[in-house]
């Protein structure tokens, strides 16, 4: 500890504004203006940026927990009464479709409403950090839900109306299972069909078969296979090394997300968990990545930017955050690499999942919901 | 739209914010300059008497809303109308125009596209111009997912990729690596078989920047759909060694150069190694000393039998002495370049571990 506090005081002019951070986030959670409109169905995401950078930061304090987790659950998809719309639950992103508030069911009948699968994602996540149990999380809804998004080619949708379809969502899906300790939301082969596909010449993941290696694919792969406890299964020693090769080839000061491309503090995160999950992280450049996390930190009203001399936002305040965390940032609190929340959460995580299956015995797993 | 938002697409799209503002609430100015000053003034929609047998739908966030957009006046009123609709799930013209005027305020919303694709087969609307209408939005905004997948559902529908290519070309133009639009491509080309003027496509790219990492692989992903890289080979590795020399530190060229040789095997190209050797006197990189040690060690990976092992602790040498080069060369990933000959020498290694020591800590020393 001794040692790492001296290899950090030699950088004391880029010093890391911890309480500007906290009221970034604390003005996150707030209002935002209109100019932000385009985040409206994603909201949820935002709130998992804010709350789990908090959490980071050591601050969930500063919030106010039960009016979160009702907000939260008032988001939730559930059944209707004759459960005719069970493949559409899950979480949403946002109150915009316009259904009336309420955070219990049975669900509205609605033409339109539909969870989302990065929001009941996030939604889970967010819960968890806030230290909620899920008992109100009608589980085998989310895991209808989450299996009528899958297609043939193991890749999700991210709603059942239909949309793009790529490796993302096997993420969110992946995530979802884990937390829920369930993988009966999706079908695993299929899914790692599909990441071996994406896996392109160059040694990277793109976002699908044939498309451009990209660090966020990359670890959106990687960080799947972690979860599913499939790794080394769905890719050979070698490959493992070459894919290695490329995340490590990212870092030119901080990280970049494609060969050839500018630096952006995100990929501190993306690629540099995917090479701590990889257990390369330890041979990157540390000064460098947290020179330039920092360089993008914004002095005056806290968060990072993408690039220096940029507006902040709350993804890359948190993605910076994480950076940060990876490379051992006093005063921030681990992030577990795979599941992109902090080690403390991620406890509570395996705690509830430890109740859950002390309460059920030897029960099977997909009869309680 | 994704919870990771940090990839830059997503980022650009749904969470950046307009440069040059701070992070305050904004005051509603811009709607009574309509009021006042435009003499088609904006009407509410919750003023016009066609709307009128509408109740509007209100969001509705409960007692303690969180991450709360404060929207305008005008913003709130068409979506407390859009919401009204939707709910009644209205098979309207009028339902159709209040999309457009959605898609204004806010394109990310992607139940407002849905909501619209709903009405344009209800309604039987014309294709060709809803072509013109998404091709004026991307144009606008090119690195919205919504967008994107509108778009397809439309050429999808009119089953004609005739105008794709072209409008592809012009984004690219305009971005050469913009991610949604090379996706795309690749879907138009691989759905309507498209290849035959792509190679061509790709080689003016990759004239203009040689380092388009996009370029590069939109050419693997020509060639191994249509030739493949067997007859090819040569040719690509041909043209690979000409774009090094011309432009030594591209990864993208490199990583190209890898990726075609790699399901062979490094080593199993003739001539290739020595091809290298000789570019490393004048076009040396980081790159290509990782290229190098990669041929090393794909040499010791497959050695067969009859390989003296003295052959082989000799390219063990090599390898090692090349993981030194990078060390010094490419600073930034020294301790990886360590760790990997480390681990080569591991397990490669059958001299006494001393003589290796001695090679790794003091390169100027000379194996006896």
């Amino acid at each position: 500890m001794a040692e790492e506090e001296s290899q950090f005081e030699e950088f004391e002019q880029i010093d890391f504004l911890r309480d500007r951070h906290v009221r970034f986030f604390q003005r996150t959670l707030q209002v935002l203006p209109e100019r932000y409109a385009s985040l409206e169905t994603t909201r949820l995401t935002i709130i998992f940026f804010a709350l789990s950078g908090l959490d980071v930061l050591d601050a969930l304090d500063v919030i106010d927990r039960n009016t979160m987790i009702e907000w939260i659950y008032s988001l939730q998809v559930l059944p209707t009464e004759d459960q005719v719309n069970l493949s559409r639950c899950g979480f949403r992103g946002s109150s915009h479709i316009g259904i009336p508030y309420s955070t219990k069911g049975p669900g509205v009948l609605h033409p339109y409403d539909s969870g989302h699968v990065a929001m009941t994602y996030t939604g889970l996540c967010s819960l968890l950090i806030l230290g909620d149990d899920l008992s109100r999380v009608n589980k085998q809804a989310c895991l209808a839900g989450l299996r009528a998004l899958q297609l043939e080619d193991g890749s999700f949708y991210a709603v059942p109306e239909g949309s793009e379809n790529d490796i993302r969502f096997i993420y969110c899906a992946a995530s979802i299972c884990y937390m829920l300790d369930d993988w009966s939301g999706m079908d695993i082969q299929k899914a790692i069909e599909y990441i071996r596909g994406s896996l392109s010449y160059d040694n990277g993941f793109g976002q699908g078969a044939g498309r451009e290696s990209h660090g966020g694919w990359t670890y959106c792969a990687i960080a799947s296979l972690c979860l599913m406890g499939r790794l080394e299964e769905a890719l050979s020693q070698r490959e493992l090394d070459r894919i290695r090769r490329w995340c490590i080839m990212r870092q030119q000061s901080g990280f970049q997300g494609r060969p050839n491309k500018p630096v952006d503090t995100c990929y501190s995160f993306w690629v540099g968990a995917t090479l701590e999950l990889l257990d390369v992280f330890q041979y990157t450049n540390f000064d460098k990545n947290r020179s330039f996390i920092l360089s993008t930190q914004d002095r005056l009203v806290g968060g990072f930017a993408k690039w220096p001399d940029s507006h902040p936002d709350p993804l890359h305040a948190y993605l910076g955050l994480c950076g940060l965390s990876l490379i051992g940032e006093p005063s921030l609190r681990k992030v577990h690499p795979a599941l992109n929340i902090t080690q403390r959460a991620f406890q509570h995580v395996q705690q509830l999942q430890q109740t859950w299956r002390d309460s059920t015995g030897s029960c099977s797993r997909h009869l309680w919901g | 739209k994704l919870a990771m938002s940090g990839v830059e697409e997503i980022s650009d799209e749904s969470v950046e914010v307009k440069e040059g503002e701070e992070f305050d609430v904004e005051a509603e100015d811009h709607l009574r300059d309509d009021f006042l000053l435009d003499p088609t003034r904006y009407i509410f929609y919750r003023d016009r008497k066609e709307w009128a047998d509408l109740e509007p739908v209100p969001q509705d966030d409960g007692p303690n809303p969180v991450v709360k957009i404060a929207y305008s006046e005008k913003f709130s009123d068409v979506y407390d109308y859009f919401r009204a609709l939707l709910k009644n799930d209205e098979r309207s013209e009028r339902a159709f125009a209040l999309t457009s005027e959605a898609i204004e305020l806010n394109a990310a919303n992607y139940t407002v596209w849905h909501y619209r694709r709903v009405l344009l087969q209800a309604l039987s609307k014309d294709l060709r111009e809803e072509m013109r209408y998404i091709t004026a939005i991307i144009e606008e905004q090119p690195k919205n997912y919504q967008v994107w997948h509108h778009r397809r559902m439309v050429v999808e529908w009119l089953n004609d990729p005739s105008e794709e290519l072209e409008f592809i070309a012009d984004i690219l133009s305009q971005d050469a690596k913009n991610y949604h639009a090379w996706q795309h491509r690749q879907w138009v080309i691989q759905e309507y078989k498209l290849w035959d003027d792509e190679l061509d496509f790709v080689e003016n790219l990759l004239e203009e920047d040689v380092r388009n990492n996009s370029a590069w692989n939109q050419r693997h992903f020509v060639i191994s759909h249509t030739s493949g890289f067997s007859d090819a080979m040569e040719r690509e590795i041909q043209y690979c060694l000409y774009q090094i020399k011309k432009a030594p530190n591209n990864e993208s060229a490199w990583n190209y150069l890898k990726g075609i040789l790699q399901p062979l095997g490094l080593s199993a190209q003739p001539g290739l190694l020595e091809r290298v050797l000789e570019l490393k006197q004048t076009h040396c990189s980081p790159y290509l000393l990782a290229f190098l040690f990669d041929c090393y060690e794909d040499a010791l990976e497959n050695s067969k039998e009859n390989v003296a092992e003295e052959e082989q602790q000799k390219t063990l040498k090599k390898a090692l002495e090349i993981c030194q080069l990078l060390a010094q060369e490419d600073t930034i990933r020294k301790e990886y370049w360590l760790f990997l000959g480390r681990s080569l020498k591991n397990k490669h290694g059958k001299l006494n571990n001393y003589t290796f020591e001695l090679c790794v800590i003091h390169p100027e020393l000379e194996i006896i």
